[in-house]
């Protein structure tokens, strides 16, 4: 027990310290990460990773970068999270066709390519991290939604739903503070996993050249470091650093999920 | 426990065994010659000659076309000995080197030749337009090749270093010429021939063309190394697993020069290049169709910081005149300067200036300006440069980066207001030659602007298109450079030198101006040094 | 039995649906395939452009494209691709046979290494190793797949020298094959066993507090033996379930594994055919990838209620 109590606090502590660096990105970084300086340079005191291909300071450009991370990551999984829980929700409670057709559509979202909407939204809007988060969001709602229904399944069978209906409240209100409560178990995992899942996907659309130049990201730091150089040179101290801190950040929401699934889920034997 | 210990152990000891096993063995060809060209697979997607423009463009050591050009520029024959043309430029007649064969043995005629351009004009998309300017064909009685054209056309010998020509006798008899793949042996009549062509595992071979009569090349063979990833191609280089690099149109990326030099086992190739970046304009637009305007942004880029970040110094400033020194009649104009309170001060006396004090001029008429930086995914560290620079001098830009495809149906919809791109080393030439392919209104195709419909940059073309004599095409060409000059329909951002590396061993390299080393001559007269022991690891 | 025929109809719909929308997304890119094949030097001419579309059956309106369309589904014809210059149906073929040779090794052991070890991960007590072995896999599980496979090849093959660049093979011996191929299935095991470990691990933790449990002890079955012979099978249904997912996804997601191991498999074969506008080309992947997801759904759904008689629908 003590564990994983242990596990859930690093977890937590790591979550937080991100949010903290990407709240006080300003006030933290050394200099502004879009300031020119001399490019390519090795780690040395001014620059403590050094600078990139035109020059920016790599160090204030990690800090910002957590940004976009979030932004794109805790966006999407809010925006899929949200419509999740309400299609899972209505579908696994009223069941019927209702409940065909909301499966139905997930169905059809689960099977829409994710590039292709993203060059689509791109042309027509421009390609942001909003609208990467938009794109994303709208695209992974359905396993939420799978997750909930299945979940509502089982409780709307248990006995206070059964006694609340013959009290006769209504149905949104059994929904709201009846059953919601014991979803929550299931959905902050997902969301958790949603989050890690959209991190990971900005940095692959960035590593494809989809991503937001205007922003600055770890996947877009990635993608440069890779393109202007930065491998075949052996600059670990350009790509190892924002890829090391996606893994970190995702980490450390992952194993929050996992262990607050691992204890919640004991607690409801 | 102990399953799970027993289990790993496993697992560790059949790893180790494998790489042992597995490690890679050194095949160093040390009875033959060959050379091995790294390149990234760009486009290139199917074994077809036809259908495929990359596979097209590497097969012209094999299947050779009529015209090459030569390192001055000047165009030469390759499958033909000499060629003339009528004064008006309607009629061409090629003549035929007579001691050129097909890999099988059988002599190349006229024939052949006829039948390729015919078949090519037909069959392939981007041909088609030579239905249109090529009235009859046919072969004479000195056994010439003849096209009597449309309509006065001085640059059909340039757009004949695309076409390759085919052996009639084997693609005749073919159904569907232009879906028609083939993995093995390509008859062709070049010192070297295709042997072998295998996607899957990104390579095409080259062998000597037993028929090939003219001067022997001391290459026996060459391979053509395909890679998706530019990085991992850079990485194969390095550990000598390809010779040197091409890529059309491009350097070998400048960050990672400093590195090979250090290993010492490369040679440079140092050539200026005939292709360049520019930021181009929305002729059809306010405020890019304002002269002045766009003469104040020519002053508020920083050509010198520009050249050191994006080609690492490889490179000078340009001039207006866009076209680079080392294209034939280059004439000097005016250099590009970076002075950014000059730009200020243009915009200002323009009529652009900040009213309502947020940081960005306004239009002349009061009314908010944004501008769109339209660019492709290559281009984005050289856009954000540029958007830097016009905010700095106080105009509100903002980048919008898509695909490749996007992006061409964007520009030809006129959905922007500056592009950042490219011209190629072709493009340069093409059309009526000096970049008046990019600029004329009457054209369109992948990367071109297409942005002067002006009447008098439009006559100038078609005089260059309608006549063969030198001193004219001189003054041309000066009026031409003297437009660009004044009107400025794009800045060019830098003029570059591409630099390519190889393995010290080879030397006598004679890169050409539009496929740099890809070109047959440069494979004739390659030298190969001894067998070095240090180049095979 | 155990599909209803509301599901039936549900999933024809959902079909119907998809297939559609296969015809309209490619088409609502920007941009047209037409771009591609006309290259830099071309001369506008709107009777030659009139004559491509015509030829690639891109003249008609959109109504009747959509009718071909429907048509070539139900006679099976995929048609030829605009860019590769070949049938699509064989150019699928080619590609599915190498990304498959990826696939099913990578996804095998991913599944048993995966669920093995997670499975002893949550049944021992969390010590040292098992923490470890724990942090381990979540780190692969949380790192973008481009970025491990990039560095790998930077070490086993820049670096070490032992194993190649690029391709599925260079001499096309059945060892030279396992060579080149030996990375990229170590790069996807890696994340499909990192997945399922990371669920098998949960399952197992709750499974081992439940009372069946508890029984076994009593009844005299200790260690292992428990985990085996009556954990195992509830834990793992979760992961059955994602391993029929997993087909659709790592046929696309791939991509990024072919571009650095310069391997031409599904992956690249979609992505290029996205940038080109090659609709032929992706009508036939998404068809191909929709069937097999769509299979592995209802299967993963069948295979719930059997396996699960909780959530068998109440007829």
């Amino acid at each position: 027990m003590n564990n994983k109590r242990k596990l859930n606090r690093f977890g937590i502590f790591l979550v937080a310290m991100f949010v903290l660096i990407a709240i006080l990105a300003d006030i933290i970084s050394p200099h502004d990460p879009w300031d020119r300086f001399e490019p390519y340079e090795k780690p040395n005191r001014n620059h403590i990773l050094g600078t990139n291909d035109i020059g920016n300071d790599i160090f204030s450009e990690l800090i910002h970068g957590s940004r976009a991370s979030l932004v794109v990551g805790i966006g999407a999984a809010i925006i899929a999270t949200l419509l999740g829980l309400l299609v899972g929700l209505f579908s696994g409670y009223f069941k019927g066709t209702l409940d065909e057709m909301f499966m139905g559509i997930t169905d059809i979202f689960l099977m829409i390519p994710r590039i292709p909407l993203i060059i689509i939204l791109a042309a027509f809007l421009n390609s942001s991290n909003w609208l990467i988060m938009l794109a994303l969001g709208l695209l992974w709602w359905t396993s939420t939604a799978r997750v909930v229904r299945s979940r509502t399944l089982q409780v709307r069978e248990m006995d206070y739903v059964a006694s609340a209906k013959c009290l006769g409240f209504r149905n949104s209100h059994i929904i709201f503070s009846d059953i919601l409560p014991n979803i929550f178990p299931v959905v902050v995992p997902k969301f958790m996993l949603t989050v890690a899942t959209a991190m990971i996907s900005e940095a692959s659309l960035s590593f494809l050249g989809l991503g937001d130049p205007s922003m600055k990201s770890w996947g877009l730091m990635i993608n440069f470091a890779l393109i202007k150089g930065g491998l075949v040179n052996e600059m670990w101290w350009w790509y190892l650093p924002p890829g090391l801190c996606i893994i970190l950040f995702v980490y450390s929401i992952v194993s929050l999920g996992f262990s607050f699934e691992e204890r919640k889920k004991v607690n409801l034997r | 426990m102990a399953n799970k210990n027993r289990l790993s152990i496993a697992i560790l000891i059949l790893f180790v065994s494998f790489f042992y096993f597995c490690a890679e063995k050194q095949h160093g060809n040390i009875k033959k010659n060959i050379l091995k060209i790294g390149t990234t697979r760009g486009g290139f997607k199917s074994a077809s000659l036809l259908g495929d423009t990359f596979l097209a463009l590497f097969a012209r050591i094999s299947n050779p076309p009529l015209m090459t050009m030569a390192k001055d520029g000047k165009l030469e024959g390759l499958v033909t000995a000499r060629h003339e043309v009528s004064e008006d430029c309607t009629k061409w007649k090629f003549y035929f080197d007579p001691d050129l064969f097909w890999s099988d043995g059988t002599k190349v005629t006229a024939e052949d030749a006829k039948f390729s351009i015919k078949l090519l004009a037909e069959v392939v998309p981007h041909a088609r337009w030579l239905h249109e300017i090529i009235n009859e064909v046919y072969i004479d009685e000195d056994n010439a090749l003849v096209f009597e054209l449309e309509r006065p056309y001085s640059r059909l010998d340039f757009d004949l270093t695309t076409y390759n020509i085919l052996p009639k006798h084997i693609w005749k008899t073919i159904e569907d010429p232009l879906r028609h793949t083939s993995n093995d042996e390509m008859v062709g009549c070049g010192p070297f021939v295709i042997e072998k062509i295998d996607l899957n595992a990104g390579l095409i071979r080259f062998r000597k063309n037993p028929y090939w009569k003219g001067f022997q090349p001391e290459l026996d063979g060459i391979e053509l190394h395909l890679y998706n990833n530019n990085d991992v191609l850079a990485f194969a280089l390095e550990r000598g697993k390809v010779d040197t690099y091409y890529r059309y149109a491009s350097s070998y990326p400048y960050p990672n020069i400093e590195r090979l030099k250090a290993t010492d086992e490369f040679d440079f190739l140092e050539e200026p290049h005939y292709g360049l970046r520019f930021l181009g304009f929305n002729l059809n637009k306010k405020p890019m169709s304002d002269n002045h305007f766009r003469k104040a942004i020519s002053y508020a880029i920083d050509y010198e910081e520009i050249i050191k970040l994006d080609i690492l110094g490889y490179g000078e400033i340009p001039s207006r005149g866009f076209i680079p020194p080392i294209m034939p009649a280059y004439k000097e104009t005016e250099e590009l300067e970076y002075d950014l309170e000059k730009a200020k001060c243009l915009l200002a006396e323009a009529g652009y200036i900040d009213r309502n004090g947020d940081g960005f001029r306004e239009t002349p008429d009061a009314r908010k300006m944004k501008l769109l930086i339209l660019i492709s995914m290559d281009y984005v560290r050289l856009a954000e440069l540029v958007q830097d620079y016009l905010e700095a001098a106080g105009i509100d830009a903002q980048l919008k980066t898509v695909d490749y495809n996007t992006w061409i149906s964007m520009k030809d919809r006129n959905n922007y207001d500056l592009v950042v791109s490219r011209t190629s080393p072709w493009g340069m030439f093409m059309h009526a030659s000096w970049a008046t392919g990019y600029f004329d209104a009457r054209r369109t195709g992948e990367g071109v602007l297409h942005n002067v419909d002006d009447p008098n940059f439009l006559k100038l073309c078609d005089d260059i298109l309608s006549t063969k004599d030198e001193e004219k095409l001189i003054e041309y060409a000066s009026h031409v450079q003297d437009y660009y000059a004044r009107f400025l329909p794009a800045v060019a951002l830098y003029w570059s030198r591409t630099v390519i590396p190889y393995q010290k061993r080879f030397s006598g390299w004679s890169p050409n101006p539009l496929f740099g080393l890809y070109n047959i001559q440069n494979f004739l007269n390659l030298q190969i040094r001894g067998q070095d022991t240090l180049s095979f690891n | 039995m155990f599909v209803s025929k509301k599901k039936v109809l549900r999933y024809f719909i959902a079909l119907f649906i998809i297939f559609t929308l296969n015809f309209i997304i490619p088409r609502a890119m920007p941009g047209d395939p037409i771009t591609n094949l006309l290259g830099e030097n071309f001369i506008a001419s709107e009777t030659m452009i009139q004559e491509l579309k015509i030829e690639l059956g891109l003249n008609k309106s959109l109504p009747a494209q959509y009718l071909d369309y429907w048509k070539d589904i139900f006679t099976l014809r995929f048609g030829y691709s605009y860019h590769f210059n070949q049938k699509v149906i064989s150019l699928i073929y080619m590609r599915m046979k190498w990304t498959l040779a990826l696939l099913f090794p990578s996804i095998l052991l991913g599944a048993i290494v995966g669920t093995l070890l997670g499975a002893l991960s949550g049944w021992k007590k969390n010590n040292m190793p098992n923490k470890a072995t724990t942090w381990v896999f979540l780190a692969t599980y949380s790192s973008p797949p481009y970025f491990l496979g990039i560095i790998f090849l930077y070490i086993f093959s820049f670096k070490w020298g032992l194993l190649p660049f690029k391709g599925f093979y260079e001499t096309g011996t059945l060892l030279d094959v396992i060579q080149h191929l030996f990375l990229p299935i170590l790069i996807m095991s890696a994340f499909t066993a990192s997945r399922n470990y990371m669920i098998m691990r949960g399952s197992v933790l709750i499974e081992k507090e439940k009372l069946y449990v508890v029984y076994a002890h009593a009844k005299g079955l200790y260690g292992n033996s428990i985990l085996f012979r009556h954990i195992f099978k509830n834990a793992s249904l979760p992961v059955f379930t994602l391993i029929a997912l997993d087909f659709g996804f790592l046929l696309s997601g791939a991509l990024f594994v072919e571009i650095v191991f310069s391997m031409n498999g599904m992956g690249t074969l979609i992505y290029e055919a996205l940038l080109s506008r090659d609709y032929p080309v992706l009508q036939g992947c998404f068809l191909i990838i929709t069937i097999m997801v769509i299979a592995a759904n209802f299967i993963a759904d069948i295979l719930y209620s059997i396996i699960d008689p909780r959530v068998r629908e109440k007829t």
